[in-house]
């Protein structure tokens, strides 16, 4: 039923969400932290930069990318002096440019959760003789774990989603760069309907289950200690 | 060398913190101030918790801050622990986690984790999640929590503010147990005075910013009393007499064959049975002065004084009086001190009711 080129856009879909997850994890968990605490007026730039992906046409993202990428520009020239091959039109390209098109969706979840928790707390660990890595581990991470799980299952989701970057930036190259929503678009192109529900229903089910987690998830966390994911995390229209 | 050096010079939002002070980190000393008067700041400077001061802070001998040589102890390692106002409990571990919690970071042997379980009277609490604790409970395990660390200096913020009054007086017999029990100096800050009366050995007043008053409670409150900025009053600490159950009274040793009756502390449970001194306060307001002996009263304290300074104070005059050798102050209106002619060196009665006599049982009412 499935086609077996559907097939790889879909485990090349998962890969590109899962690495990019942890990377966004990786990156995103500092920089939440420092525009938690960060006291600047320059705050609100570098969090309209964050959000910019929520209101940008992917398209726009993805043709600055794209032009950044090619061995022309410093960013692609130096990847492809480094390992030999070229950023544009590859699986590094599709996965970078979803790093920055899903950032807002990991960032601000843990960013309200860590703005919610306050000083107060960490103050207290730091005076019973915890430093600052052992009061991340032993008592920020903790509390604030359910922010961590929807910023994790957001980030995905919304990756998985994504479609405008992968086509300017990554091509159409099965195995590779190709991901489900360029598949669903070249079935509908091909007016190959039945093949093209498929997958749209896939991607329908998948995506509400998982959202589906992230509510469960907060609303456990409503009946417990734990900073909670309210509603307010995302701006308005990224709620709908 | 047991002290605690600290000089800060440091402009706040709304206040300047100008201090420089040493103290000794022996027994509790009180820090008392109204608010804003920059009693929790300087705590949380001596902490660590502020970053932004200029100054020096050395305890027992050890450099904890040095502006000048940017040498900064950063807070977890210097050893002080500090009890929050707002208990600040760890809400995703129960109370034995949270008690334990700087205890497994200072990998501190000396104390036992069931004694002071026991102090602190958490018991049948240790199982619980924190969340489901009263305001009292939260503020036990976070003074237990803190202790277990075994800190160098034990800072305390407003630790009872958010309590009922009945809690306070436990508290307060609770903390005077622990630190006799286990000899760690406190600092204590609190807006109350009568709070700082039971609980200080030395008291520090601080009034904008700036440390106005320092040294033993009772002549610092002594001191206090012509400022008009607390309850003027005689403070106390005498030894027991003995237990007048069938009349609710207890007596107290103010000199030779000579006492001082107050409603009964042997059958109240927040009175230490091991205590042998007791700390009071007669507010001024409730001493009356005679001048003639009155031989058959009600009033069970009656006792010759010498009038050694009279201050008049708007409509009232505060008269201050040796009586064997303590110091007690009487608050009369000046129309009565006008009345009695009263003039230094006069030799006259003071009397006031065992009522007026206050200790900790009491203190949640005042």
């Amino acid at each position: 039923m499935i086609e077996n080129s559907d097939l790889i856009a879909l485990f090349t879909t998962l890969k590109m969400a899962t690495i990019t997850t942890i990377i966004l994890m990786v990156i995103g968990t500092p920089l939440a932290w420092y525009l938690a605490k960060m006291k600047s007026r320059y705050k609100i730039v570098i969090e309209a930069i964050v959000a910019l992906p929520i209101v940008l046409p992917p398209t726009v993202l993805g043709f600055y990318l794209l032009i950044a990428f090619s061995p022309e520009h410093l960013p692609g020239k130096l990847w492809q002096d480094i390992t030999g091959q070229q950023l544009a039109f590859s699986f590094s390209a599709i996965v970078i440019g979803s790093v920055f098109y899903s950032l807002p969706f990991v960032v601000q979840p843990i960013q309200k959760a860590f703005e919610q928790l306050g000083d107060d707390i960490i103050e207290a660990g730091a005076m019973l003789g915890a430093n600052a890595l052992d009061r991340f581990f032993t008592i920020v991470l903790p509390i604030t774990k359910a922010s961590f799980i929807t910023a994790a299952s957001l980030g995905f989701a919304h990756t998985v989603g994504e479609f405008g970057i992968v086509l300017m930036i990554g091509g159409n190259i099965s195995g590779e760069t190709k991901v489900l929503s360029i598949s669903l678009f070249e079935h509908v192109e091909a007016f190959d309907y039945a093949k093209a529900h498929i997958l749209a229903a896939s991607l329908l089910v998948g995506s509400f289950l998982i959202l589906a987690l992230v509510y469960l998830l907060n609303y456990t966390s409503n009946t417990s200690h734990t900073v909670k994911n309210n509603q307010s995390v995302l701006p308005k229209d990224m709620r709908s | 060398m047991n002290e605690l050096s600290f000089t800060f010079n440091t402009l706040f939002d709304d206040f300047n913190l100008s201090v420089n002070q040493t103290i000794p980190t022996t027994g509790i000393t009180g820090i008392f101030g109204h608010s804003g008067s920059g009693k929790s700041t300087l705590l949380r400077c001596i902490a660590g918790l502020e970053k932004r001061t200029t100054g020096e802070i050395t305890l027992n001998g050890t450099n904890l801050y040095n502006a000048k040589s940017s040498y900064f102890v950063k807070p977890e390692k210097r050893r002080i622990g500090l009890v929050f106002q707002d208990a600040r409990l760890f809400p995703h571990l129960t109370v034995l986690n949270n008690i334990k919690y700087g205890q497994r970071r200072y990998k501190n042997t000396s104390l036992d984790i069931d004694e002071v379980i026991k102090l602190t009277q958490l018991k049948s609490l240790i199982h619980k999640n924190v969340t489901q604790l009263s305001g009292g409970e939260k503020q036990r395990v976070a003074i237990a929590r803190a202790l277990l660390a075994e800190p160098e200096l034990l800072l305390l913020d407003e630790p009872l503010s958010a309590l009922d009054n009945t809690s306070k007086s436990t508290m307060i017999a609770l903390l005077l147990n622990v630190q006799k029990q286990l000899n760690i100096p406190m600092l204590y800050v609190s807006h109350s005075m009568a709070e700082l009366q039971q609980i200080s050995d030395n008291l520090l007043v601080m009034n904008n910013g700036k440390i106005t008053h320092f040294g033993n409670v009772h002549h610092v409150i002594h001191t206090l009393n012509s400022s008009q900025s607390i309850t003027q009053q005689t403070s106390l600490t005498l030894p027991i007499h003995e237990h007048l159950p069938k009349y609710g009274l207890t007596s107290l040793q103010l000199a030779l064959n000579t006492y001082i009756y107050l409603p009964l502390l042997a059958n109240n449970n927040i009175a230490n049975e091991h205590d042998t001194h007791i700390r009071c306060f007669i507010a001024a307001n409730d001493i009356s002065i005679s001048r003639q002996e009155v031989a058959e009263s009600s009033i069970v304290n009656h006792f010759q004084a010498e009038i050694t300074h009279i201050q008049p104070q708007e409509n009232n005059v505060l008269i201050s009086l040796n009586c064997h050798e303590h110091t007690f102050y009487s608050s009369i209106s000046l129309w009565s001190a006008e009345r009695l002619s009263l003039n230094v060196n006069d030799l006259i009665y003071i009397q006031f009711k065992a009522s007026a006599v206050h200790s900790l049982a009491d203190l949640g009412k005042l």
